[in-house]
């Protein structure tokens, strides 16, 4: 496929993963701090803005730190490029630029979305019903994943559109650990019940820990699920397994690319590992470094399959002219 | 008509599609009549935004240049349909496929043959020469076959007799198609009850018919030959069209830098390397095309594009220079030039032109401007026209003194009283100009998509139809006739 297309269906896989996640983030930030004291509420907030990587940017526009100030910036702010609104604008001009290579379905799905959070008064909703608003932002998110998985051929055009969705919900699954876990787990503090359930939910991840684990709540079992489960599809592990095989039948079968040789050996990594180890290095830095790994990996692919600007003319194989 | 929708309707002296003069419903109307009948006007404004709900969720939209807000607009589809009866359309078929293998003949003659037509005292030579689309660049460039208008857009009107005229031929880059398509399926899905009563001629063909006109033109030398669509990108107003298409054909749609060329060999870049380009549907204009041999300054275009064709390794569809013969004076010799090439009569007349470097003519023209339409030769999308009747003296004069500067810039034409339509205006039907631009395919055998867009002026009185200026569309049905199949053998 053209390297440019390949590169506008990588980023529209990612831009819609960034809307979602972005969503899950601000919900569980939003409801662990509904009953703390303003001074926590505003740390917190900035946290969630740095692990973004967006405190900068928030802080030369506002100068009040709180619940409607950060969540509309990081909903409705079309100006902030990490807004959902323009997280989805953006997965939705990709789209058009590549609408012969997906399904109309898709298309459609992605299109709808766009209009709809276009069509909504966002300021209200934030403030009358901020849960229904991040549950609906999921939910469309999970609609158009539905639809392209229902409407798409395996081909490359789809393992890039994975991979963009793998490589951004395993770089976001880092930041959501690292909002509320972070700190915590450092620290060796117990978090609160209603917290740590925040976390699975906001990762839909609930009702999967509970069959593994029972009901309790462990905040290392959290991060052990959250990190290592093989089988749960928001997983560290499991994204990397998956970007893993999209790069192999993408990749030449002989050869091992540079974004494969990053990806695979996360991958080892983390499915060897044990989660004491993770606990006992400092949960804050190892989150810290698997997200620069992934990022890495992210621009090496780029390199290789989007920028391939300087291929050798003479060594491709091609029928004789005329 | 049954039902209240048609009453009041009044063809105010015009030459009506739908209602002959004396008030009755014409024959191939008749069914569309009485189904449109059983609807109330609540359930034809609901069945309305039906369709605008399809159009935007598809995202068939035009961008529509120099307003920030509101930059992509849904095209206006009215939900009567245009209806031509088999007859009818045997007719405007012939003709259309007369003329467009004349105009192929021409083409090839003038770039890459003797320029017979030239010699022989058909056309002028100097108004070739001083055409803005004759192409220098394009000399010695093979197109296979001579198909140099693969896709030919030929804008058709009815005159107040009901007689068809060609009114322009759009040879370079005609767009349109897409709505043709886009509007069926609305219309099978807006309105099915009403469309499944007749056989309508089906159009769903077009991509397949397309990829396949294009195959033919390959190199000989391309084995199975690939196939992309050349856009200028998402922010031409006709991009939808150009994605529209390479779907349709399961081709790549590439820009400018998605293609480099080697040694007179096309390539695009993919995410595997290069690969080879045979045949590019091109969308992007002549002047863009190659900033070596055309516009210097183009970003769109592919440099070195235009040897390689000259070597004849790719193929460029449309042809580079086609503009010398949809030039609007050029115009004016089509049908001396289907005598000239095919010695047959022309089967559909052209609107009657004066040629304003002839004195005579531009003398009666310049008398009488107030009742007559002046085009410029190179213009299309209805840019730049002045429409006498409803001018006022200054730009009377205004163009007076213009054809007087240049008289080859320009050309003159009898005012065509469009024929009109019944076209849902709020609760009722009102009457509205319209025009017809089938699509011509020269591919294996040249091939007419039945029917085509039918552009109707949707403010009152208005005779413009283009999409820029207040136009909307209709679906275009043409009747099969009897014992024969809607859709074409596989």
């Amino acid at each position: 496929m053209l390297a440019r297309h390949a590169e506008m269906i990588f980023w529209c896989g990612r831009y819609l993963e960034r809307a979602e996640d972005t969503a899950r983030v601000l919900d569980v930030t939003y409801h662990g701090l509904l009953e703390s004291p303003p001074a926590e509420a505003r740390r917190s907030w900035l946290e969630l803005l740095a692990v973004l990587g967006l405190a900068e940017e928030f802080l030369a526009k506002h100068d009040e730190v709180n619940a409607r100030t950060v969540s509309e910036f990081l909903v409705l702010d079309a100006t902030n490029p990490g807004a959902i609104v323009s997280a989805v604008g953006l997965a939705r001009e990709n789209a058009r630029g590549v609408r012969e290579l997906l399904s109309s379905e898709f298309w459609e799905a992605v299109n709808t979305f766009h209009l709809e959070l276009h069509a909504r008064d966002l300021r209200v909703d934030l403030a009358q019903q901020a849960y229904e608003l991040y549950g609906l932002v999921r939910r469309r998110c999970q609609t158009v994943s539905g639809v392209a998985s229902e409407t798409m051929p395996r081909d490359d055009g789809w393992r890039f559109l994975m991979l963009g969705w793998m490589l951004e919900r395993a770089e976001m699954m880092c930041r959501l650990l690292n909002v509320r876990f972070g700190e915590v787990a450092a620290a060796g503090e117990l978090a609160s019940f209603p917290i740590l359930l925040g976390v699975l939910r906001s990762a839909s991840a609930a009702e999967a820990y509970r069959k593994v684990y029972g009901a309790a709540l462990d905040p290392g079992h959290i991060v052990e699920y959250l990190m290592l489960a093989p089988n749960f599809p928001r997983s560290l592990l499991y994204c990397l397994r998956q970007a893993e095989k999209d790069l192999l039948r993408i990749g030449a079968p002989d050869d091992l690319s540079r974004p494969q040789r990053i990806i695979g050996r996360l991958r080892a990594e983390l499915e060897f590992c044990d989660v004491q180890d993770l606990l006992d290095a400092g949960l804050h830095a190892e989150l810290d470094r698997i997200q620069q790994r992934v990022r890495e990996a992210a621009e090496a692919l780029a390199l290789q399959y989007f920028r391939n600007v300087t291929v050798d003319l003479h060594a491709v194989d091609f029928r004789p002219a005329g | 008509m049954t039902g209240e929708l048609l009453e009041g309707y009044d063809p105010e002296g015009f030459f009506d599609e739908l209602m002959a003069p004396d008030g009755t419903v014409r024959a191939h109307y008749r069914r569309l009549a009485e189904r449109l009948g059983t609807f109330t006007p609540e359930e034809l404004a609901r069945r309305e935004r039906l369709r605008d709900a399809a159009f935007r969720t598809a995202g068939i939209t035009f961008t529509v240049y120099g307003e920030g807000e509101g930059l992509e607009r849904t095209f206006p589809m009215d939900l009567i349909p245009r209806v031509i009866p088999a007859d009818e359309w045997a007719a405007i078929e012939a003709g259309l496929v007369q003329r467009v293998t004349a105009l192929n003949l021409f083409l090839d003659d003038l770039y890459v043959g003797e320029r017979a037509a030239v010699r022989d005292g058909v056309v002028p030579e100097w108004l070739i020469q001083s055409s803005d689309g004759f192409t220098r660049e394009a000399f010695g460039i093979p197109v296979p076959r001579g198909a140099r208008c693969l896709v030919a857009g030929i804008d058709l009107v009815r005159d107040g007799q009901g007689t068809y005229r060609v009114l322009e031929d759009n040879l370079r880059n005609p767009s349109g198609i897409s709505y043709v398509l886009e509007n069926r399926v609305a219309m099978t899905r807006v309105l099915p009850s009403v469309f499944g009563a007749e056989r309508v001629r089906s159009v769903d063909h077009y991509g397949a018919s397309l990829l396949a006109a294009l195959r033919h033109v390959a190199p000989a030398a391309a084995g199975d030959p690939e196939v992309v669509v050349l856009t200028p990108g998402v922010f031409n107003s006709a991009y939808f069209e150009h994605a529209f298409l390479a779907r349709q054909m399961g081709v790549e749609l590439v820009e400018g830098p998605d293609l480099v060329v080697d040694e007179h060999v096309v390539f695009m870049r993919t995410t595997r390397g290069l690969q080879r380009v045979d045949v590019i549907y091109r969308r992007i204009d002549d002047d863009f095309l190659d900033p070596v041999c055309l516009r210097e300054d183009s970003v769109l275009g592919v440099p070195g594009l235009l040897a390689a064709a000259r070597a004849g390794n790719v193929t460029i569809a449309n042809a580079v220079g086609n503009g010398v013969a949809d030039d609007k004076a050029v115009y004016a010799y089509v049908p001396a030039l289907i005598r000239y090439y095919l010695n047959q009569e022309p089967l559909l007349p052209n609107v009657d032109t004066y040629l304003l470097w002839d004195r005579e003519q531009r003398e009666d023209v310049l008398d009488r401007l107030h009742e007559l339409v002046v085009k410029p030769v190179a213009a299309s999308g209805g840019y730049g026209m002045l429409i006498g009747p409803s001018a006022g003296e200054l730009e009377l004069e205004e163009f007076r003194r213009r054809i007087e500067a240049d008289p080859r810039a320009y050309i003159a034409q009898e005012v065509v009283q469009l024929s009109r339509h019944p076209t849902l205006v709020g609760d009722h039907l009102e009457g509205r100009h319209i025009d017809l631009r089938p699509f011509v395919l020269s591919g294996e055998r040249t091939e007419v998509i039945p029917g085509g867009l039918t552009r109707v002026a949707l403010r009152k009185g208005s005779l413009v139809v283009n999409s820029s200026q207040g136009g909307g569309s209709k679906d275009t049905w043409v009747l099969a006739a009897a014992g024969e199949p809607t859709t074409p053998e596989p």
